[in-house]
């Protein structure tokens, strides 16, 4: 975190690409194997934690000055548990078949990993608007991590996208399941990693040309 | 140590103020809720009879609802129905349980109201004596179309392989099946939560009180004509439905392959909803008959 401080637009495109949650920092995998079956699911729980990663970070930055630190980990808890109660009970009062087929992921966003890392490395530290950027940035960074592999595991496994028939069959059963989440995920980290090494490779280039 | 009361106050102060979001979060969204619940039930309940958008119901449709409660007394238990009369109010019938008439009280409370437990709860205490103490137990929701009954509907639960079932059940005014909703259950999903699966439920729809009395489950597989028709009912034509219920349903229902004590559970279950309710339809409908109730079922 040393060097002058990042632009909003920096910090954006740090949660989107550089330190994408789910294929840079591997963290939650949890739900990127077990709900990004579809393209809708993984916008809706992307959309999801966008929202509680934005507020919470917003809070925590905003009380940062007041919280004990000997009990700022039960304080983040509970702030994030706060936003996500908030947000189960509104989807499940304006978007009742959503909050059907997410179940109980919902609810389990208060155990990512993402989120809690978030507040604790960034937002604990940096005042609020660069807050606000990092929290949408890592929110966004997810929410396109999970449509990424929703958009791959339901056009492989069902023919599918957003639940219309795209394919004339459905190719491989095979990426619904679980196991292919891991594949995909996989995958994706891949290409990460390749992408990285081309930019890495340029930069160079330049530096000595 | 002198960090306590800091950590004491923070935490308090912090937990305080969450249960104050998290309630305007929920004051904010129970009435939403509540509606997506009331129409989520509807919508089971058209389905239960059988109505879908390119068969809607007639506009005439209407459902009266009619609660069961059991009261006690010091030295006697027994049991009354709230009965919607013609006039739009409630009427509130006592009867032993084996079926002699106690006494009968009116309720000031409108069908609209009464939906509300609490309401009925005001209602009911306000007529009965104050050593009465009553207990809801069920409700029975009659479709009358011109007058006419069309069927009951029995928003019932049972046990089930691993917690209660929430079913809706629909009768026809010969206690014929009409359709079976299942409205929650928590099954294993893959095994008992198949019974939610039309396959399952529909091999319900269309037996008759006589099979009923008899059902049990067979473990068998499903013929693959029978599954089709249960699956895909709006592929069939009415006849080939008939001639198909015809050939495979008896008596029996074909259990859930792995999940054979879940589909045993639903089965009795609706054995016993069918049979406790011919009884007590039966005792109230003689009750309304000799009272000269004016009711509007």
């Amino acid at each position: 975190m040393a060097g002058k401080p990042k632009s909003n637009f920096e910090l954006v495109l740090n949660g989107l690409f550089n330190e994408n949650p789910i294929f840079r920092l591997a963290l939650s995998m949890c739900p990127a194997v077990g709900i990004s079956t579809t393209l809708m699911n993984g916008f809706l729980l992307g959309l999801a934690v966008l929202f509680v990663q934005v507020a919470s970070s917003c809070t925590i930055s905003l009380l940062k000055n007041y919280i004990h630190p000997k009990i700022r980990i039960p304080t983040y808890t509970l702030v994030i548990a706060t936003w996500v109660t908030v947000i189960d009970l509104t989807l499940s009062a304006f978007f009742p078949t959503a909050y059907k087929a997410m179940g109980i992921f919902i609810r389990l966003i208060v155990t990512f990993s993402i989120i809690l890392m978030r507040l604790e490395v960034f937002a604990a530290k940096n005042p609020l608007i660069p807050s606000f950027w990092d929290g949408f940035g890592m929110g966004l960074g997810f929410m396109f991590g999970m449509m990424t592999l929703g958009f791959i595991r339901e056009l492989l496994g069902a023919g599918a996208l957003f639940g219309h028939q795209v394919l004339p069959s459905k190719p491989l059963l095979f990426f619904i399941l679980p196991v292919a989440g891991f594949f995909c995920v996989g995958f994706m980290m891949a290409v990460y990693n390749y992408v990285e090494f081309l930019f890495k490779r340029a930069k160079e280039k330049k530096m000595r040309g | 140590m002198k960090d306590f009361p800091r950590i004491i106050i923070g935490l308090t102060v912090a937990c305080v103020a969450s249960a104050f979001i998290m309630g305007a979060a929920f004051m904010f969204t129970i009435k939403a809720k509540k509606y997506n619940e009331y129409m989520e039930f509807k919508e089971a309940m058209y389905n239960a009879l059988g109505y879908t958008h390119e068969n809607p119901a007639p506009k005439t449709l209407q459902f009266h609802e009619v609660y069961r409660y059991i009261l006690h007394e010091p030295n006697k238990d027994y049991m009354g129905y709230m009965v919607p009369l013609k006039s739009g109010r409630y009427c509130f019938v006592a009867l032993s349980f084996d079926g002699n008439f106690l006494y009968k009280k009116d309720l000031n409370i409108s069908e609209e109201e009464a939906r509300e437990a609490a309401a009925r709860e005001k209602a009911l205490s306000s007529v009965l004596s104050p050593s009465v103490k009553f207990f809801y137990a069920n409700k029975i929701i009659i479709a009358v179309n011109n007058g006419k009954r069309v069927a009951y509907l029995l928003p019932r639960s049972f046990a089930g392989f691993k917690t209660t079932i929430k079913v809706l059940l629909a009768l026809e005014p010969d206690y014929t099946i009409k359709g079976l909703e299942i409205l929650e259950e928590e099954e294993d999903p893959g095994l008992g939560g198949e019974i939610k699966k039309n396959y399952f439920k529909n091999q319900f729809k269309g037996l008759t009180y006589q099979q009923i009395s008899q059902l049990k489950v067979i473990k068998k597989p499903l013929p693959e004509e029978y599954r089709k028709c249960l699956e895909q009912e709006e592929e069939f034509t009415e006849a080939e439905i008939k001639k198909i219920r015809k050939k495979y349903q008896d008596s029996h229902i074909y259990a859930l392959t792995g999940a054979t004590i879940t589909s045993t559970c639903v089965t009795n279950g609706v054995k016993n909803i069918v049979k406790k309710f011919a009884y007590r339809i039966k005792v109230l409908d003689k009750i309304i008959k000799t009272q000269n109730i004016d009711a509007v079922i």
